[in-house]
């Protein structure tokens, strides 16, 4: 079995029809022409030495034989006249059955042949396209890389050997504060000075979000990752 | 894609877009693309001669199909659309499994449902299907058969009712 699903199979046969086109081809008979009572038998017997199957595939087998023994007492006894409301299927009406079941069972061996030989198809995988907004990407990207690269030569701090700095931010409040006052428009490019260290940017930054809850300073970023503008609030209400 | 997307696209009449959709399919021949279609819908995709590389490339399993689903596939594939009551009284067995296995592989799929009672569910073909058996189109579906089987059909024909 080609297929890893579960499936009941009968012996091997794929329900009634593909048993009784198995016969017809065993004894190399012509669909068009055997007399279908003839393999009633013949059927009988491959059905009673099928294994327990499943109620619902016992009863297509043996409708099927019944079919077929009844097909075989007509053509014993021709005089035989069919019930005025006999049901189910005539001799023809099976042999047409039979006939169909044929072809699709080739083409199914056809469509089989194809799957074997592995020539398919491959479509590309995936959705649409995303398309980068339009705009200078190239310039920033280049400008963005050359502050990743700026960044990168700064001394770091575990470099330094002697012992670290101690910032705090109450003393860099004080000197941010009296920037902001003697200059009234400082940059924080500016404030980090030339090679600040982390301890440092990070003390200053802290500082400068105080600064800004308190009212003292106003902040102003024209785009992401711009330059930070801290320019002095002026004071409203409270005396100078 | 269909090909009223490709006319609003590039603008062009429906006639024009099946004549240049045409050349298309004739430029690919011989190239490891080819046009894929089904119905109206137009699909770029690798020549089958070259599946062993595509699948070695994308790590994709060749598709095992059992005897009896290659039988409903058959069914379907050749009367679609096609409920499933009707498939089963042709292969003369119940085929819910078969139906199950071949829908979950996108191999079939619903195509609305049949104006008759109970209003059972019409099932055809996929791209997916063309796909796996290597057609550019349902009309590729090979037709002939073998000289036992075209007597079949000839027989089946000659005394239907």
């Amino acid at each position: 079995m080609e297929s890893q699903a579960p499936r009941v199979t009968v012996e091997g046969f794929d329900g009634p029809l593909d048993l009784l086109l198995e016969l017809v081809e065993e004894k190399k008979l012509d669909i068009l022409m055997v007399r279908l009572g003839d393999l009633a038998d013949a059927y009988l017997a491959r059905v009673r030495a099928m294994a327990a199957l499943p109620a619902d595939e016992v009863s297509a087998f043996l409708a099927l034989a019944s079919r077929l023994v009844l097909l075989k007492a007509r053509s014993l006894l021709p005089s035989l006249e069919p019930l005025p409301d006999e049901e189910g299927e005539s001799e023809e009406e099976l042999r047409l059955r039979l006939l169909e079941y044929a072809i699709v069972r080739e083409r199914a061996g056809q469509l089989g042949a194809r799957l074997r030989a592995g020539e398919r198809a491959f479509h590309r995988e995936g959705g649409t396209i995303e398309l980068p907004p339009k705009g200078g990407e190239v310039d920033a990207l280049a400008s963005a890389w050359s502050r990743v690269l700026a960044l990168a030569s700064r001394q770091r701090e575990e470099d330094i050997v002697a012992p670290g700095e101690r910032y705090s931010v109450e003393q860099r409040t004080i000197e941010i504060e009296a920037l902001v006052v003697a200059h009234e428009r400082v940059t924080f490019a500016t404030l980090l000075a030339e090679a600040p260290t982390i301890g440092f940017a990070v003390v200053t930054f802290i500082a400068l979000l105080d600064l800004y809850r308190r009212a003292v300073i106003d902040l102003v970023q024209d785009e992401l990752f711009a330059d930070i503008v801290i320019t002095r609030r002026e004071p409203t209400s409270a005396p100078n | 894609m269909t090909s009223g997307e490709l006319g609003r696209i590039a603008g062009g009449t429906p006639r024009a877009v099946e004549t240049a959709l045409a050349e298309l399919a004739v430029a690919y021949e011989g190239t490891g693309l080819r046009l894929q279609r089904s119905g109206d819908e137009w699909q770029i995709v690798t020549a089958p001669q070259h599946a062993p590389q595509v699948a070695a490339y994308l790590g994709a399993d060749r598709l095992r199909l059992s005897a009896a689903s290659l039988e409903t596939l058959s069914v379907v594939a050749y009367r679609q659309p096609v409920t499933r009551a009707e498939v089963e009284a042709i292969r003369g067995v119940n085929c819910d499994q078969t139906f199950y296995t071949l829908v979950s592989r996108r191999l079939i799929e619903e195509r609305g449902r049949k104006e008759a009672p109970g209003r059972p569910i019409l099932y055809g073909t996929t791209w997916e299907f063309l796909e796996c058996f290597g057609l550019q189109s349902l009309d590729e579906l090979p037709r002939a058969l073998s000289p036992e089987g075209a007597l079949v059909l000839e027989g089946s024909r000659g005394s239907g009712p």
